[in-house]
C-alpha cells in the first residue's frame, strides 16, 4: 500500500510536471478585450452577466472580409452590413461553454445559453455583446460573485478592460483581478498535493485553467 | 580551445533551469503575448494599407509578418519542443540540426499555402472548415507525430541503456576503467555478447538491428538517417500556423494574394529565427552537459540523456493534444 501511495505520488508529479505548461503550451490567436456586466433584479438578486467581447483587428478584419461586408474596403460599414454582423460569434457548439464562468462560494454557477446579443463595428475592431443569465438568481453579499472569463485551450487570449458595470443596485462594488501566475502554479500544486492515492486523477484533475483567469469580484452590501 | 566554449554550455542549462525554477520564462510567455496581442492589429493594418495601395506598404507588411512569426515563435509550441527535445536527445551537429529547424519553417509556410489554395480557393472550402481542418486534424496528427519522435527517443534511450547492462553484467562491473580502455573494451564486449545472438555487425546496422548494443559515439553522433530528418520537418510543419492562414484567407479575399503568399513564407522566417536559436542552445548545453564526462561515461549518459529528453518531448506532446481535443 506504502509502495502504491509513492508510486501514485511519482505520477501525480509527472503528471504535474506534464501539465506545468498548460497555457503555456498553447499560443492564442485570437484576442479579446472583455467587459463585464453584472445585472440584479428587482428583489436585488444577481441574474445574470453581460459579457462585450471586442475582438482584435486582425480577427475582425478577417470576419468582416469573410463575409464581403466592407466591399470598398474604405474600412466602414454600412448600416445594413453592420447589422448583418450580429450573432455572427454566438453561433456555438454544444460543447463550448462560452468562456465566461461564475462561482459563488467555490462553486460554479450554471449559466444559460447566451441571449439578447449585438454586435457593431467601429477602429477596425468588431466588437459583440451578450447575456448569460444564471439557473437562479444568486445573493450577492461580502462572499464575492466571481466572473472568469478564460478560454481553456487559450486559443483566444481575453483581457477584461474597464470597470465592471453593476445594473439594478447601487450598494454593490467589483474589483478586476489578473491572474497572478505564480500563485496559480503553487495553487496548481497545491491541488495536485491534495488529491488522495486513490482519486483518478484525470477525472478529477483541478480546474487549472480558472487559476490562470481573468477574474472580476462582485461584493454587496447585506440588504437587511 | 573548444572546451570552455562547450562547458559554458553547462551553464546554459543552468540559466535556462533557474528561469524556469524561478518564472522567467513565464515573464518571457507574458511579454510574447502582450507583443502579440499588438502585432495583431499591425497585421490587419498593413493588410489594409497593402490593399489600399499605399506606398511601401508591402515592405511594412513583410516586417509585421516576420515580427509575428519571431513573437508566436517565442511562446511556447510544437516546433520548439521537437527541435529542442531532438537536439538535447541526440548527439546530432549543430548545422545540420540549425537547417532542419530552418527547413521545416519554409515547410509549415508551404502546407499553409496549399492548404488555403487546396481547399480554400480551388474547392470553395469556407473559412470555418480550413481552420477546423487546420485545428482539429492536422493539430493532432501534428501532436501525435512528435509525440511519435518522443516514443522514438525513449525506446533507442532505454535499448542503449539495456545493452549496457548486458556490457557491465559481462564486464564484472568495470565502471571505474580509465576511459580509453572503457572504450576499447567496449567494443570487444559487444562482439562477444552478440556472439552468441549470432549477428553481424556491420558498420551502420544499428537503426535498424533488432539486437542493440550501446551506442559508440560516432553511432549516435550523426543525424541517424533520412527518417528522422523526416519526421522531424513533418512533425513541425503539417500543422500550418493559424496567423498565417489568416493571413492567405484575407489577403486572396481582398484581391492581394501574392502579398499574402510571399508574406506567409516571411512570417516563416520568423519563426525559424526562433527555432534555430532553440536548436543552438539544444546543441550547445547538451554538449555542455557532456564536456565533463569522459568516454566512457559518456557513452553510458548518453542513453539515459535520451531518455529524459524523450520523455519530455512525449508528454509535451500528449499536453498538447489533450489540449486540442
Amino acid at each position: 500500500m506504502i509502495r502504491r501511495v509513492s508510486q501514485m505520488r511519482k505520477w501525480i508529479w509527472l503528471t504535474a510536471l506534464a501539465a506545468w505548461p498548460t497555457g503555456a503550451v498553447a499560443h492564442p490567436h485570437v484576442f479579446i478585450d472583455a467587459t463585464i456586466e453584472v445585472i440584479f433584479d428587482d428583489k436585488g438578486l444577481a441574474e445574470g452577466v453581460r459579457i462585450g467581447w471586442t475582438y482584435d483587428e486582425y480577427f475582425s478584419l478577417l470576419i468582416i472580409e469573410d463575409r464581403g461586408l466592407d466591399p470598398d474596403y474604405d474600412n466602414v460599414l454600412t448600416p445594413e452590413a453592420e447589422a448583418k454582423l450580429a450573432g455572427f460569434d454566438m453561433q456555438w457548439d454544444a460543447n463550448f461553454a462560452g468562456d465566461t464562468y461564475a462561482l459563488m462560494a467555490g462553486a460554479a454557477l450554471g449559466l444559460s445559453r447566451p441571449v439578447d446579443f449585438s454586435a457593431s463595428y467601429g477602429d477596425g475592431k468588431i466588437t459583440s455583446s451578450h447575456v448569460r443569465r444564471f439557473d437562479a438568481p444568486v445573493a450577492v453579499r461580502d462572499v464575492p460573485l466571481i466572473v472568469q472569463v478564460y478560454d481553456p485551450g487559450f486559443y483566444t487570449a481575453y483581457v477584461i478592460v474597464g470597470e465592471t458595470r453593476i445594473t439594478g443596485r447601487s450598494d454593490c462594488t467589483a474589483q478586476v483581478f489578473e491572474p497572478n501566475r505564480d500563485a496559480a502554479d503553487e495553487a496548481l500544486l497545491a491541488a495536485l498535493a491534495e488529491v488522495s492515492a486513490d482519486v483518478d486523477i484525470e477525472l478529477t484533475y483541478p480546474a487549472i485553467g480558472a487559476a490562470y483567469a481573468e477574474e472580476a469580484r462582485i461584493t454587496c452590501a447585506d440588504p437587511s | 580551445m573548444r572546451r570552455p566554449l562547450l562547458i559554458s554550455g553547462l551553464s546554459v542549462v543552468l540559466v535556462l533551469a533557474g528561469l524556469w525554477a524561478f518564472g522567467g520564462l513565464a515573464a518571457l510567455s507574458e511579454w510574447a503575448l502582450a507583443q502579440q496581442r499588438e502585432v495583431q492589429n499591425l497585421m490587419a493594418r498593413g493588410i489594409r494599407a497593402v490593399r489600399a495601395g499605399d506606398a511601401g506598404a508591402l515592405a511594412a507588411l513583410l516586417g509585421v509578418a516576420f515580427t509575428y512569426g519571431f513573437v508566436h515563435a517565442v511562446g511556447p509550441g510544437h516546433g520548439k519542443v521537437l527541435i529542442g527535445g531532438y537536439g538535447v536527445a541526440r548527439r546530432v551537429a549543430l548545422w545540420p540540426l540549425v537547417a532542419i529547424a530552418f527547413v521545416s519553417s519554409m515547410a509549415q509556410a508551404a502546407v499553409a499555402v496549399a492548404v488555403v489554395y487546396g481547399f480554400f480557393a480551388a474547392f470553395g472550402w469556407s473559412r470555418e472548415r480550413i481552420l477546423g481542418l487546420s485545428d482539429d486534424v492536422m493539430a493532432p496528427v501534428g501532436h501525435v507525430l512528435v509525440a511519435g519522435v518522443g516514443l522514438w527517443l525513449i525506446w533507442r534511450g532505454a535499448r542503449g541503456l539495456r545493452a549496457q547492462g548486458r556490457r557491465v553484467e559481462a564486464h564484472d562491473h568495470s565502471d571505474y576503467h580509465d576511459a580509453h580502455d572503457a572504450h576499447h573494451d567496449h567494443h570487444d564486449h559487444h562482439d562477444h555478447a552478440h556472439h552468441a545472438h549470432a549477428h553481424d555487425h556491420g558498420a551502420d546496422v544499428c537503426a535498424t538491428c533488432g539486437h542493440a548494443h550501446g551506442p559508440t559515439l560516432a553511432e549516435v553522433t550523426a543525424l541517424k538517417s533520412w527518417r528522422d530528418t523526416a519526421a522531424l520537418i513533418a512533425g513541425i510543419a503539417i500543422r500550418p500556423c493559424s496567423g498565417a492562414l489568416f493571413l492567405l484567407i484575407l489577403t486572396y479575399q481582398m484581391g492581394i494574394a501574392g502579398a499574402g503568399v510571399l508574406g506567409t513564407f516571411v512570417m516563416g522566417l520568423g519563426t525559424a529565427s526562433v527555432t534555430m536559436v532553440v536548436a543552438l542552445l539544444a546543441v550547445w548545453s547538451r554538449e555542455g552537459m557532456l564536456a565533463g564526462l569522459s568516454e566512457g561515461r559518456l557513452a553510458r549518459a548518453l542513453p539515459v540523456i535520451e531518455l529524459v529528453a524523450g520523455a519530455v518531448v512525449m508528454l509535451a506532446a500528449f499536453q498538447m493534444l489533450r489540449m486540442t481535443m
